[in-house]
């Protein structure tokens, strides 16, 4: 994994992918942002690259013809936490959240732009850079909204939220994740425990209410963002 | 029609013997063989015939002239025809003259004939019998005959209803196939034009025109990818591979996610959102029921000039979710209320808007694999209403109120 004395070195991205045009413009767009790329186009190669190279960040087709995805993801993650993106096609959203659950750090859906692509990946190394520091209940600034986790208070353009403690706790939790995609199950584990998992309706009503808490039109969310068939993203800062 | 045609529509082929193909002849029979009474019943039945034949001439016999009891054979011999076919028909002829000369012609009880007359009414009897006999078995395998064309022709009736209907089937696709490929084409060629352009021209080309191109390029391969994407989910839906998932979902959750997705094509378009704060939750696939609301405020915001606004509502009825999508648009045309929804039907104002007619009869498909129904209507005031109900089952566990272990404190550990 990168330590603060590779800071100076570029990021070293692993490129898996068997479309050789999509590695084509990956390739360019990346190296173009200053980025090395290592690319490959089989999941077995993959796993060896992934091993022997240890890049700063992992961007992984879901759909190779020899491993699954999936399968991509549990075996990395058996012996390193380095960042994982998926691209994945439209209509595989239950690939997408296996994968997530699996510990992929985020994804993109084909056709994807490149400054979405790119900010997914900050919002990944930069989470990795701050559990390295072990950094996260800090105080977080998204616009006009300012949330201290440690000192449990939420404020909307200086006015405080008043928050129940189960949305407060839900709030937090996407907050400490901030622009990464967050699962259903993820979010229900975290907030209620592992015997809610699978119970999507509680996070319906509660980010119900708490978009009505802090959203200006809880219908348009501008801070608390739906990923249908996937979970929610709080906006990054 | 050549044999080999007849041997193809003849019902009875399947118990054909495996052996070489039967000459046409062959077959002739068989229709008329299944119908007739057969074996023995046959001729035990011209016996009964003859001497029922028999018993009532013996009752005639002293008051008529033996000539005329001949009448009462021939009436049997026609019976036996008629009944049982050419065979019997000739046993009954041969068995009555027999009867009749050793019965009733004189010298009684015995087989000689004393008048030769007699070898006349005979001789009568017998070419009687048989002309009859062959006349009702030909009779019988005509009518066998006309059974089997008929079956034949109801065949060759719902064999060209079959082909008619491939045509249409046919005719619809390529159709189909060349409102599609140049819809495909369009953005292609934008894509094509713009990127070449790009890389001839990038020393010519003012920044201005370069990153007009650039945007071509991006806005056309989204507007590719969304009629494949809407294709691809029609064709998966009429397959019935692409069934809905329901999950209790915050209605207002499912028009954000739809809204924002669509906030580029709606430029400087105002969506005003009218949804109640107590609306409960709904039960429906959230993905697909996202396509049916961007579908839905897309085709909207089509008829919709800059700077127009957008209503969305919702509403409990009777059990009932209502949802509408409404504009300030030319309205819909006479007529096309349900036409809207057919498969690539364009409705009479869509003339020089994009599109292919695809998005409404997604819409339709999706809400009604869903149980519920879409309808379109004129909007009072102008201007164009679609409304989706979707019925409501049920209720969904509430939500633990209170979080399972300690109070928040475990936050920020």
């Amino acid at each position: 994994m990168s330590g603060p004395a590779l800071q100076t070195a570029p990021t070293a991205v692993l490129l898996i992918e068997d479309e050789a045009p999509i590695r084509k413009f990956l390739r360019a767009a990346l190296e173009g942002q200053g980025y090395t790329v290592v690319e490959t186009a089989t999941g077995q190669d993959g796993l060896t690259q992934a091993a022997m190279r240890v890049p700063d960040l992992v961007l992984l087709d879901l759909g190779l013809p020899d491993v699954d995805g999936f399968e991509i993801v549990r075996r990395i993650r058996e012996w390193s936490g380095l960042p994982i993106i998926v691209l994945t096609a439209r209509g595989q959203d239950g690939d997408k959240v296996r994968a997530l659950d699996a510990g992929a750090d985020d994804y993109v859906t084909k056709p994807f732009s490149m400054p979405e692509l790119l900010a997914r990946m900050r919002v990944a190394l930069r989470h990795r850079a701050q559990a390295a520091a072990d950094n996260g209940n800090g105080v977080i600034e998204i616009d006009r909204l300012r949330m201290d986790l440690a000192g449990h208070e939420v404020t909307l353009g200086g006015a405080e939220v008043q928050l129940t403690p189960i949305e407060f706790r839900l709030l937090a939790t996407l907050a400490r994740y901030a622009g990464r995609v967050l699962t259903h199950d993820f979010l229900l584990r975290e907030v209620w425990g592992p015997s809610a998992v699978g119970q999507h309706h509680y996070l319906r009503v509660y980010m119900a209410q708490l978009r009505r808490k802090i959203e200006p039109d809880p219908a348009r969310p501008r801070f608390l963002l739906t990923e249908l068939g996937v979970g929610y993203r709080l906006k990054d800062g | 029609m050549s044999p080999t045609d007849e041997r193809n529509t003849l019902p009875t082929r399947e118990h054909e013997p495996v052996n070489r193909g039967p000459a046409p002849a062959a077959l002739r029979p068989s229709p008329a063989r299944a119908a007739e009474v057969t074996g023995w019943k046959a001729y035990g039945g011209t016996l009964l015939i003859v001497a029922g034949c028999t018993a009532i001439a013996a009752l005639m016999d002293r008051h008529f002239d033996p000539a005329n009891l001949t009448m009462i054979y021939l009436l049997g011999v026609v019976v036996s025809a008629i009944a049982f076919g050419r065979g019997p028909a000739v046993l009954a002829a041969v068995l009555s003259v027999a009867v009749f000369d050793f019965a009733f012609v004189p010298p009684r009880f015995t087989l000689r004939v004393s008048d030769t007359q007699y070898l006349v009414t005979f001789g009568v009897m017998l070419v009687v019998a048989i002309v009859i006999g062959t006349l009702t078995a030909w009779l019988r395998e005509q009518r066998a005959w006309a059974a089997l064309r008929e079956q034949r022709t109801a065949e060759l009736h719902r064999l060209s209803r079959d082909l008619q209907m491939q045509a249409e089937t046919e005719r619809t696709r390529s159709a189909l196939l060349s409102s599609v490929s140049h819809d495909l084409r369009t953005p292609l060629a934008a894509i094509t034009g713009a990127a070449t352009s790009l890389r001839d021209g990038s020393r010519t080309l003012s920044e201005a025109t370069r990153e007009e191109l650039a945007d071509t390029i991006a806005e056309e391969a989204l507007r590719l990818n969304r009629l494949i994407g809407n294709l691809l989910d029609m064709t998966r839906l009429e397959s019935g591979t692409l069934s809905p998932r329901k999950e209790w979902y915050s209605l207002e959750e499912v028009v954000g996610a739809a809204l924002s997705r669509l906030e580029p094509a709606l430029q400087d378009r105002v969506v005003r959102s009218n949804l109640p704060d107590d609306l409960p939750l709904v039960p429906l696939d959230g993905v697909l029921f996202e396509q049916v609301v961007w579908n839905l405020v897309e085709n909207a915001s089509k008829y919709t000039p800059a700077g127009g606004s957008i209503d969305i509502s919702a509403g409990f009825h009777g059990g009932e979710l209502r949802f509408d999508v409404a504009d300030r648009g030319p309205g819909i045309g006479p007529g096309d209320e349900r036409r809207l929804f057919e498969k690539f039907y364009r409705g009479a104002n869509a003339s020089g808007l994009p599109g292919v007619g695809l998005g409404l009869s997604i819409c339709e498909a999706i809400v009604r694999a869903h149980g519920g129904t879409i309808e379109a209507a004129n909007r009072a005031g102008g201007g164009a209403v679609f409304t989706v109900w979707l019925p409501l089952e049920g209720v969904p566990a509430a939500a633990p109120a209170r979080l399972p272990e300690e109070e928040p404190a475990r936050i920020g550990t």
